[in-house]
């Protein structure tokens, strides 16, 4: 099926793309002539084949999303649909994949029939969507969804590594606040052959904690507890321990071709999606 | 090491109780967090940057340990025996003089000296010890030698400044004995230095260390007071006062006369700086009272801003003539003013009625009790060997004498008088070559002028200096008599009560109203009334008859409040007063002050990161 986006595979099309060297088999009609006659060598000429390309938005829709000021997985949301917007007016196939996964989740939490069958039924829309008709339907099966359930990152990312058939732009929107890293689920994907997107999504609380004391922390998808004793004057502490979270992360991203963004769940939405994504085409 | 408190171990169980604090848990806030990872990495990279961070609390935990350690070591009173030198010796003078009450100080004189005593005593060390004196009108010495501190500042406290004029010597003598033989002893004076009478200790080579009191001399008081008989009219009285302004800035004021509390006469008074005025007040007076000088301004020094003089009509003198006859003694007894003369032949026995007594006839005899003029007559003791011989002529008198005054002796002839040798409680007055022909003086508190030689054996009778020197002979026994010639004192000084004939105590009322109860012990005939350090109208109560004396600072140089930077021993020597106190303070409470914010600020630091 042949879309409108522009792909990096050489098909037929009126977009010249590049010249080859002629062996034997290549279809004469695409020698190029005209370098034979200056240079007296063959050359088949390459047109850029225009084709869908196929959009995958890997949402976290874990517990720990949940939090925040506005709440990340609200802007983690808008991201998608921002995106999945932008890809369904360009006639590209948009796949939402939620994690952790709705179905067994919502059965094991006793959520009612009715919440259950509405969320399973959104994250079985959003599984493929295609057309710019669709976006109305996109957006509100996007709004259907709720941050619940602990997630295993890893193994999220390498499932849906597995499971797709078509490569193309995948876009990751997490916290990346995994205690088991988020190594192996990028590599899956890298791999794979996908152009990979990683937008990382923080809770202001996060970055600049406004609670002080003798603290017991329960970790909201795991159920572990840390003790802290926490003050301002440790403050700066907190942060530089953040600032060098996101930059190994940051550096793991880029090392592997992964374009990155970190964003707080308070910042400008139109700042990421027309400055940011813009310049490090995400979209053209 | 011994122990002067080892109960104080007992606070000991308090170490434990600290570390039952630390082993606590911290009661925490839960809070339920997106994801911990985050700080469990902060936690990771901050431990892994200190490395001393799980000993941390530790280290706070052994440092209260050690510090609650020393405190009950310091309470314990920990100290070593062996050889120790005595200590110092330190003698604090508390000038408790008048001019001590001048409110220039914190917030007197006085009160500044106690203040800097108080000092001293906080800078005693252990082994050293202080006497605490009072010198006023008279010295007292309000703690005898100890290391006590509770009971030198007791001393201290409990001290109040007089009324009376400065009188320093007997307290610097008092500390000279003490300090004589102590090693490193040192006098600390606290006075304003307003004494002149410290020559006798020029040559003692005492420690004295002079704490000046005071910063400035504004001051208008009475140095003076005195009352008179009008020389015209009996009736009138005439009342001398001597003001001085002190202050280097001229004064106008008013001066009040009061007789008996009522205000006669009021004027003003304006004077120069560093002045004095007399001034004169004519008054009437009916009856006995007492007159009282008011000064209406106001400086640093109340206590002469006011004076009284008890004043009494005179009263006819009593003199009995005691002779087988003498025209010319009769004559000039009878022409003195304000004399009722009896004439007998001998002096029976019994108390006399007489003010005085002129006994002209010679022998040894019993002396009556009352002041008397002798001519010949002599009480037993008082010559040893008295004998009749021809004198030359009057070779020498003293003429300053009030009893010669306008006496001229040069023309005056003896033919025989008594040769004897004066005897010690004498003055001669008037002397031949070989012996004294008159002398005058106090015998068993009794007035008496003698003459050698009978007045019939001289020219003197014939001579106008004869009949003077009766009338000054009257003068002076009379004022010895009548009660009220001393009926005015100077603050401190004492005053003699006459005992009831029936027994019975005196009951004295203090110029403030108080009473003092002063006990008679049976055959006394007076009472000295020493407890005088107020100024004021003194009123005493012997059975059914009263006595009125007055108490007055009138010292100039009290009144004058400049302090003095240098105090005067004799011709050579002098202490200047010191600005740098030299007392040895311990700073242990300083250091455990210290200690104390110390902890109070490891206990602050240590909350202040949980909030």
């Amino acid at each position: 099926m042949r879309g409108e986006r522009r792909s990096s595979a050489r098909g037929q099309s009126v977009e010249f793309a590049d010249h080859r060297n002629y062996v034997a088999g290549d279809d004469l009609r695409y020698l190029d002539w005209n370098l034979y006659g200056r240079l007296d060598r063959l050359f088949l000429k390459l047109y850029e084949e225009e084709r869908e390309l196929p959009v995958t938005l890997l949402l976290d829709a874990s517990e720990s999303m949940g939090f925040g000021v506005p709440r990340k997985f609200d802007f983690a949301r808008q991201v998608v649909a921002a995106v999945g917007y932008v890809a369904l007016c360009g006639f590209d196939r948009v796949r939402v994949s939620v994690f952790p996964g709705r179905a067994g989740m919502l059965e094991e939490l006793g959520m009612g029939e009715r919440a259950l069958s509405q969320e399973a039924i959104a994250t079985e829309a959003l599984g493929s969507v295609r057309g710019r008709k669709s976006s109305l339907q996109f957006l509100k099966h996007l709004g259907l969804l709720e941050a619940r359930g602990a997630a295993d990152f890893n193994a999220s990312l390498t499932r849906c590594a597995m499971e797709t058939k078509q490569t193309g732009l995948l876009v990751v929107v997490s916290d990346f606040l995994d205690p088991a890293g988020y190594e192996a689920g990028l590599s899956a994907l890298i791999s794979r052959g996908f152009q990979v997107h990683a937008v990382q999504v923080l809770a202001p609380e996060e970055v600049n904690p406004s609670v002080f004391g003798d603290l017991r922390l329960v970790d909201s998808e795991q159920g572990t507890m840390q003790e802290v004793t926490f003050g301002r004057y440790r403050m700066e502490a907190y942060q530089s321990t953040v600032r060098n979270y996101v930059q190994r992360l940051r550096e793991y991203c880029t090392g592997r071709g992964i374009t990155f963004f970190q964003v707080v769940s308070d910042c400008s939405l139109e700042e990421l999606l027309l400055k940011r994504l813009r310049e490090s085409e995400v979209w053209g | 090491m011994k122990f002067l408190s080892p109960l104080a171990f007992a606070f000991a169980a308090t170490i434990p109780v600290v570390v039952v604090f630390y082993l606590l848990k911290r009661r925490r806030v839960t809070r339920v967090v997106s994801s911990t990872l985050l700080w469990q990495r902060f936690l990771a990279e901050n431990q892994a940057s200190a490395p001393f961070q799980k000993l941390r609390h530790n280290w706070l935990l052994l440092l209260q340990i050690l510090l609650l350690a020393l405190a009950v070591l310091a309470l314990a009173r920990p100290y070593f025996s062996g050889d120790l030198s005595a200590g110092r010796l330190q003698v604090v003078i508390l000038d408790g003089s008048a001019s001590m009450r001048a409110r220039d100080g914190k917030p007197t004189r006085f009160e500044s000296a106690k203040e800097e005593a108080l000092k001293l005593v906080d800078g005693l060390r252990d082994r050293d010890q202080m006497v605490v004196v009072l010198a006023a009108g008279v010295t007292e010495v309000r703690q005898s030698p100890t290391s006590t501190k509770p009971m030198l500042r007791r001393a201290i406290r409990e001290s109040q400044a007089t009324d009376s004029p400065t009188r320093l010597i007997d307290a610097l003598k008092l500390a000279e004995t003490l300090t004589k033989d102590a090693v490193g002893a040192e006098v600390h004076l606290m006075s304003d230095g307003g004494t002149t009478d410290l020559a006798e200790l020029e040559d003692k080579g005492m420690k004295v260390i002079y704490h000046r009191m005071g910063e400035r001399g504004s001051n208008v008081g009475i140095v003076g007071i005195d009352v008179r008989g009008h020389p015209d009219d009996a009736r009138q009285r005439l009342v001398f006062a001597t003001i001085a302004n002190t202050s280097s800035n001229a004064v106008s004021t008013t001066l009040e006369l009061l007789l008996d509390g009522r205000v006669l006469e009021a004027r003003n008074l304006s004077m120069e700086p560093r002045s004095t005025v007399s001034q004169i007040f004519n008054a009437t007076q009916e009856q006995d009272g007492y007159f009282t000088i008011k000064l209406n301004h106001a400086d640093d020094l109340d206590v002469d801003n006011e004076a009284s003089v008890v004043s009494r009509l005179p009263q006819p003198m009593k003199v009995l003539l005691v002779t087988e006859g003498n025209g010319f003694l009769e004559k000039a007894l009878r022409s003195v003013p304000g004399v009722a003369l009896g004439v007998v032949r001998r002096i029976g026995a019994g108390k006399l009625s007489a003010d005085v007594v002129v006994m002209d006839l010679p022998g040894t005899m019993p002396w009556p009790e009352a002041n008397a003029l002798a001519i010949r007559a002599a009480a037993p003791g008082w010559f040893t060997n008295a004998v009749e011989t021809e004198a030359s002529a009057v070779v020498d008198w003293r003429s300053a004498h009030p009893l010669l005054r306008s006496v001229g002796m040069e023309t005056v002839q003896v033919a025989k008088t008594l040769a004897v040798q004066t005897p010690v409680w004498a003055t001669s007055l008037v002397e031949a070559a070989r012996t004294p022909l008159i002398f005058a003086g106090e015998y068993e508190r009794r007035r008496v002028v003698w003459v050698g030689f009978d007045l019939y054996q001289s020219t003197w009778p014939l001579r106008i200096s004869f009949p003077i020197f009766i009338a000054n002979v009257m003068e002076w026994l009379g004022s010895g008599t009548r009660e009220g010639g001393a009926s005015t004192i100077h603050t401190g000084g004492s005053y003699r009560i006459p005992a009831s004939e029936s027994g019975g105590d005196v009951r004295v009322r203090m110029p403030g109203g108080e009473e003092r109860l002063v006990r008679v012990e049976s055959g006394e005939k007076e009472v000295l009334f020493v407890e005088t350090t107020r100024a004021g109208v003194y009123r005493a109560r012997v059975g059914t008859n009263d006595y009125v004396f007055a108490a007055n600072l009138t010292d100039a140089q009290e009144s004058d409040l400049w302090p003095r930077e240098e105090l005067k021993m004799g011709k050579h020597a002098g202490v200047t007063s010191t600005t740098v106190r030299r007392a040895d303070l311990e700073t242990w409470r300083w250091l455990a002050a210290a200690g104390l914010v110390v902890l109070l600020w490891e206990w602050w630091y240590y909350h202040r990161r949980t909030v």
